[in-house]
């Protein structure tokens, strides 16, 4: 291997820093810059600085986003996050290297080109299965869809064309009304960028009068792209679904009628001609529009309550003006201008808030017991680590409400006594990185940050800090440990971070939701959020809707709704299974369960669906309020293999220290995995349940004390479906050990799925019903999806295959 | 100052101790591995755990400040139970064998490898020690023996196991020559007096134990010549009688007497031996088996029944060993019944609660794949093995040497002072409790004198810490997170280059014995 220039590294040390916070920060630059972490890279570190080589070594194999060998050229990221999972992110994944002819244990194909990457979560759920390639994101694939993905990708590559990522908003003289396109990551994977870029070009061309503007998200995921008008003068707005870039132009344009007769002509006639030539025809307007007032927008809207998400869909993400429209930075003004920092506590005391990052503890309390430590520096800390596979809610509202988190963490400050304050995001949430920042910028020159706060003695300034891909690092001890550059491992608590947090400082750590509540309690008032949701358990809950649902989204509901709300009315119920081939729909699916917050949470089964959401009765279902992922199971969902896969994660997540996490998780692991491999014995269940129970009780924090509760859940409510894996069978026909597929007699012998099978187990016979060889088959179930008839069926074999 | 209590008593200590500190001052022992004094907690075994009032949860103790009022419980069978599987988990990702396999293999349980290296070392007053604490008659089995602790010799992977059989043989040869040859210490007479029915290798290696332990033992021996099956099943070619015969001798001249051709053949001759001895053995091998139920003793589908591994039978006072229980088995391992059926009957003469011995602890790796075996050979003799150039007189010292360097030494440096081996013991926790797959056995032999073994590592981070306060230039690290977890030398470099001033401090702190001495202590002690 040819030696690496090392030049930029001394550049990088030069701009970055040398002390030991900094090592996060250097390790990202050289691993952007090299594609890779070269150990010269980390020895020219060490060379240039005072940080200890075993320092260095320490944090970069700690996180899962450095790589220590050179990668390939792209990075297919395959999402393995619940809603991926539960709809075949495995097979995907089998796909891609099969494609690639990736070799078994290697990651990268023969030319170098592309490196295959398993990621926990790229929080775009709805759109599962999901993977990224570069900085473009494909939703809905199938394994037999890899092939024209990669095409396709090579195609953009070679074309030039960047995703953008952020689109300015384009501002018409004399107005007639507002376009919305929401511009979450998302709503951009799914080719929103596009659809904005193509009303910009047909207003520039049209010289139609209205105002685009790029929206945050407006949680209805599964309809995105999503374009929302609204006349100038009129409250009334019309929301168009599932916009493509061809069809954008036209709903544009038959609202906002382009000025000048001649002008709208020249365009209609140069449009007419255009699909004459392409032969593209779309009736849009039919297809696409929805209706506010009633059907099932009104459905999915229904029970929501926007506190967290206000204005959700409406504010554009970084309008600072028009945050400030819409009472942003009142709250901040009203808490400095009359309210003593005891007030502040005693007013978010009073108004029930309780922690949204899962675990639930009074906000009010932990702030008082920050201002009342000791010790003279005190710092707030916003935990957007959002790790949970399943989980989009902290993304969005980093990406959509920048500025209302901003002042909710300056209240903190004031309220407590800091002056400094982090914010820690995600690695994988470039695009609220991006914004949050462009926010902090904005907020300091208008003198929102930084010293004498609108007027006042009171100065905070906040920073970003990037995660770099260690879900552990979401817990609150390793989160602290991580921005001082450390190796991101929990510590027993107590102490808590309220006493001894950054650097020994007391500090108040709290998540990305709780602070964007704090402004609306400060300016509607404590009362008001306490009358939303039930006693204990004040104001509403921000939920990433996913899984096997009809309308998937970001949903924010008052706590206590039912989860039969959720699912049957938001969702509009559990979907039918997907279609097979050519339009045949694969059936009506019945609900089995709704997993709850991820990997700490549980499987809560159908029959309790009509149990109301709060963080208490979700405990005693033996699931818990999490940060807010809820994916939905049908009845092809295995759940020994969703215990499995949560186990699999956090196992793969633990940070490593405490004996029960790192060796227990592992050893329940390997249970699960013998008993989805029909080598479970019935003694095994009992072991199983021992280990998790001790595992639960020892395990030094958060990640350890919880990785047990998918298991333990299932095997409370679903201990049947462990004996019978046990027995042989796996009754949703999921474990792949235990399922064997076979042509039925609806075979019309079109030799489709001989055709798409990738390890050559089916012989095309045309005509003729076409027989699977079992020994071959790998059971990636590509047949089954592509065969126009339904004649492939899944079978529990009753025995280890 | 808080004042707590665990386990019921009351302790005072300074503001700010742990509850370890507090317990250790009550001399309650809590099994804590990761932590050290003076070094910074790690909390990373949770062998330490405790009950704090009510809670469910289990707390580390190492980590845990004890508070004014607080109520700890230490030893309640749940707390027991959390830290034997802490002590489970660790040892299910232990990769080393405390015992080296040819000891495990060997059903007398010989030291083999300290035995290995005292006939390398020449120390020939100590080598036949280790071979005669095991087994009483070294010259007959080192002819006979089929040898199972070659069949798993890990030198076996790599050319071919060291002849274990022959240098043992050699040993007992040699010390039959000497003059005076071995003979153990005995303890003082005890007045106890034991019958033993049957002079084959059980009833003669038991006779060789019990005499040492101060009883007085009488063989009864229906032959006229002691031996039993020893005599039966070998030719003299394979057994040279004179061999059997001093080695008879040297078990006679610790004062048991043999009454040769002498046969207790009636149930009332029988039922009268509990009345005039204190202690009866049924050694009478396969052939006495249905005599011994014409005696009243039950039969089980092998041989005689007995209760447990203690060699009782249900008749007071009389035990049972060798083929008599087993049908059929090889002589060696009724010879280590013998032993071990001894080591029971003077329990039972000591009035002490008959339990038999344990099982001895130990790890195990099992068979090693073949870049392992690479790995375990490097830096040993390279000698083959060898049979004697004279084969009758077996081997030559120097020939008996080489031979004996080409052992892999796989037993555990650390079994003295490891932690986890001492807690293992201590709490019952089984190496083989979790069914779990098996890393690759890897090690740094590339420092002068310690050696790292990362299989043994429980990643409680002591040697990191040590070696940067002692300001090592390159020291140690992590690597890697959750199982995946490793303590190893940044930037891949080697242990000569991490430990150049620190080496003595991490192997003294290490708990087990991932980091320790090349050169082990004196053989002899063991």
């Amino acid at each position: 291997m040819v030696e690496p220039d090392l030049a930029f590294v001394d550049e990088a040390v030069a701009r970055i820093g040398r002390e030991r916070e900094a090592v996060l920060p250097l390790l990202q630059a050289i691993q952007d810059h090299y594609r890779y972490v070269p150990q010269e890279a980390i020895a020219r570190v060490c060379e240039l600085t005072a940080i200890a080589a075993a320092d260095i070594v320490g944090v970069a194999t700690f996180y899962d986003q450095f790589r220590h060998r050179p990668v390939g050229r792209h990075i297919i990221r395959v999402c393995h996050g619940t809603a991926c999972h539960v709809k075949g992110a495995d097979v995907v994944q089998a796909a891609f290297e099969r494609h690639l002819r990736i070799a078994d244990g290697d990651d990268t194909d023969p030319e170098g080109e592309f490196t295959v990457q398993k990621v926990a979560c790229l929080g775009c759920c709805t759109l599962a299965p999901v993977v990224q390639i570069g900085d473009r994101t494909y939703g809905h694939l199938s394994p037999s869809s890899v092939g024209d993905v990669l095409k396709d990708f090579l195609q953009q590559q070679k074309a030039g064309t960047k995703e953008q990522r952020r689109p300015e908003t384009a501002v018409a003289e004399a107005s007639h009304g507002e376009i919305r396109v929401g511009l979450g990551s998302c709503c951009i994977a799914q080719g929103s960028g596009q659809v904005y870029r193509a009303i910009e070009a047909t207003l520039a061309e049209s010289g139609a009068s209205a105002t685009l503007k790029r929206v945050g998200c407006v949680g209805m995921c599964h309809q995105t792209p999503m374009v929302q008008l609204r006349s100038a003068g009129k409250s009334e707005e019309k929301i168009f679904a599932k916009v493509n870039a061809e069809s954008a132009g036209e709903i544009v344009l038959d609202y906002f009628r382009p000025r000048g007769l001649w002008k709208q002509l020249r365009y209609k006639a140069s449009r007419w001609l255009d699909r004459l030539l392409t032969d593209e025809w779309h009736d849009t307007m039919v297809r696409h529009s929805l209706e506010v007032r009633d059907g099932p927008v009104c459905e999915f809207l229904g029970p929501q309550q926007h506190l967290a998400t206000e204005y959700g869909g409406q504010l554009d993400p970084l309008d600072l003006e028009e945050y400030l429209r819409h009472d942003g930075f009142r709250a901040l003004q009203r808490c400095l201008a009359s309210m003593r920092p005891e007030q502040i506590i005693e007013e978010i005391h009073h108004s029930g808030l309780r922690g949204r990052g899962g675990a639930g503890y009074p906000t009010g309390l932990k702030w008082a017991k920050v201002r009342a430590a000791s010790g003279g520096k005190k710092y707030v800390v916003c935990n957007g680590d959002e790790g949970d596979p399943g989980a989009f809610m902290d993304r969005m509202l980093l990406e959509s409400f920048p500025y209302r988190i901003i002042e909710g963490m300056a209240i903190a400050a004031r309220a407590v006594g800091a002056e400094e304050g982090f914010f820690y995001i995600r690695a994988e949430y470039p695009l609220a990185v991006e914004r949050v920042n462009e926010a902090l910028r904005k907020a300091r020159e208008h003198g929102f940050l930084g010293e004498r706060i609108l007027g006042t003695e009171f100065g905070f300034e906040l920073t970003i800090k990037q995660g770099a891909g260690a879900f552990v690092c979401g817990e609150e001890t390793a989160l602290l440990a991580s921005i001082e550059g450390r190796r991101g491992m929990p510590r027993l608590r107590p102490p808590y971070p309220a006493e001894q947090g950054l650097w020994g400082r007391p500090t108040a750590v709290n998540n990305v939701e709780t602070y964007t509540l704090v402004p609306w309690i400060v300016t509607h008032g404590a009362e008001a959020f306490r009358r939303t949701g039930r006693p204990d358990n004040a104001g509403t809950k921000v939920f990433a809707l996913a899984g096997k649902v009809r309308r998937g989204g970001l949903i924010e509901v008052p706590m206590g709704v039912t989860l039969r709300q959720i699912v049957e009315q938001i969702g509009g119920g559990v979907a039918d299974a997907p279609c097979r081939g050519m339009g045949t729909s694969g059936g009506p699916r019945r609900l089995k369960a709704i997993q709850i917050g991820g990997p700490s949470g549980g499987c809560i089964p159908a029959g309790l669906v009509d149990i109301p959401v709060d963080y208490d009765c979700l405990a005693e279902a033996g699931a818990i309020m999490g940060s807010g992922g809820l994916v939905v199971l049908d009845d092809r969902d295995c759940m020994v293999d969703i215990a499995r896969y949560f186990l699999q994660f956090t196992q793969n997540q633990s940070c490593g220290k405490c004996t029960l996490c790192r060796i227990g998780t592992r050893r329940m692991l390997e249970m699960l995995e013998r008993i989805c491999g029909g080598h479970g014995e019935k003694k095994d269940l009992d072991d199983l349940e021992k280990l998790a129970r001790t595992v639960q009780a020892g395990s030094i924090c958060g990640l350890g004390r919880t990785a047990p509760n998918p298991v333990l859940s299932t095997l409370r409510h679903f201990r049947e479906e462990y004996e019978a894996h046990i027995a042989g069978h796996c009754p949703a026909g999921k474990c792949k050990a235990l399922i064997s597929y076979r042509v039925t007699a609806e075979c019309i012998g079109c030799t489709l799925c001989a055709q798409h099978c990738p390890v050559d187990a089916i012989t095309a016979t045309p005509y003729i019903v076409h027989r699977i060889d079992r020994a071959k088959c790998t059971r990636c179930d590509t047949c089954r999806q592509v065969c126009p008839r339904g004649a492939i069926v899944v079978e529990s074999t009753g025995t280890v295959a | 100052m808080p004042k707590l209590t665990i386990d019921n008593r009351e302790v005072e200590v300074p503001e700010g101790a742990t509850v370890l500190v507090a317990a250790r001052k009550l001399g309650i022992d809590i099994p804590a591995l990761c932590y050290r004094d003076g070094c910074d907690v790690s909390t990373s075994c949770l062998a330490c755990v405790v009950q704090i009032g009510e809670e469910r949860r289990m707390v580390p103790s190492c980590a845990t400040i004890a508070m004014d009022g607080m109520r700890v419980e230490s030893e309640t069978p749940l707390v027991h139970d959390a830290r034997r599987s802490a002590l489970e988990l660790l040892l299910s990702d232990h990769l080393g064998d405390c015992l080296a396999p040819c000891q495990s293999g060997c059903p007398a349980g010989m030291d083999i490898p300290a035995m290995l290296r005292q006939i390398a070392a020449g120390q020939w007053r100590q080598v036949i020690r280790t071979v005669k604490r095991e087994i009483a008659m070294p010259a007959v089995f080192g002819r006979i023996c089929p040898a199972p602790c070659e069949k798993v010799c890990h030198r076996g992977g790599v050319d071919r196991a060291v002849s274990i059989c022959l240098l043992k043989r050699f040993v007992a040869d040699r010390d039959l020559r000497a003059t005076p040859s071995y003979a153990p210490t005995c303890h003082p007479a005890s007045g106890r007096r034991v019958a033993i029915l049957g002079g084959g290798p059980c009833g003669l290696s038991a006779a060789y134990y019990l005499a040492q332990f101060g009883h007085r033992c009488v063989v009864f021996e229906a032959d006229v010549i002691a031996g039993g099956r020893l005599l039966r099943d070998t030719t003299e070619e394979q057994l040279p009688r004179k061999i059997l015969a001093a080695e008879v001798e040297s078990i006679a001249r610790l004062g048991v007497e043999l009454r040769m051709g002498i046969a207790i053949n009636s149930r009332k001759e029988f039922e009268r031996l509990p009345k005039e001895y204190d202690a009866v053995l049924v050694a009478t091998g396969a052939g006495g088996i249905n005599q011994a139920s014409d005696w009243g003793l039950p039969v089980g589908s092998r041989g005689l029944q007995i209760v447990g591994r203690t060699y009782q039978t249900c008749l007071p006072r009389v035990f049972a060993a060798g083929n008599a229980i087993r049908g059929h088995g090889l002589a060696i391992r009724s010879a280590a019944d013998g032993k071990e059926v001894a080591a029971v009957i003077d329990q039972f003469l000591r009035d002490m609660p008959v339990a038999g011995g344990p099982e001895p602890f130990s790890t195990r790796m099992g068979r090693l794949q073949e870049c392992e075996a690479a790995t375990f050979a490097s830096g040993t003799s390279i000698a083959d093995r060898r049979e004697p150039s004279d084969l009758l007189m077996g081997y030559a010292a120097e020939e008996a040497v080489e031979q004996a360097e080409r052992c892999l030494g796989c037993d555990c440096r650390g079994l003295q002072n490891c932690l986890l081996r001492r807690y293992a013991i201590q709490y019952n926790a089984s190496p083989r409790r979790y069914k779990a797959e098996r890393r690759v056995y890897a090690r740094d032999t590339s420092h002068r004198e310690v050696i790292y073994e990362p299989g043994k590592c429980i990643a409680c981070g002591l040697c990191i810490q040590i070696a940067s306060a002692a300001g090592e230039p390159i020291g140690m690290t992590f690597v890697g997170r959750g199982f995946e977890v490793r303590v190893a030398v940044p930037l891949s470099g080697s242990m000569a280059e991490a430990l150049t001033k620190a080496a003595a401090d991490c192997v003294a702190a290490c708990p087990t014995a991932a980091l320790a001495w090349k050169v082990r202590g004196d053989d002899a002690g063991r």
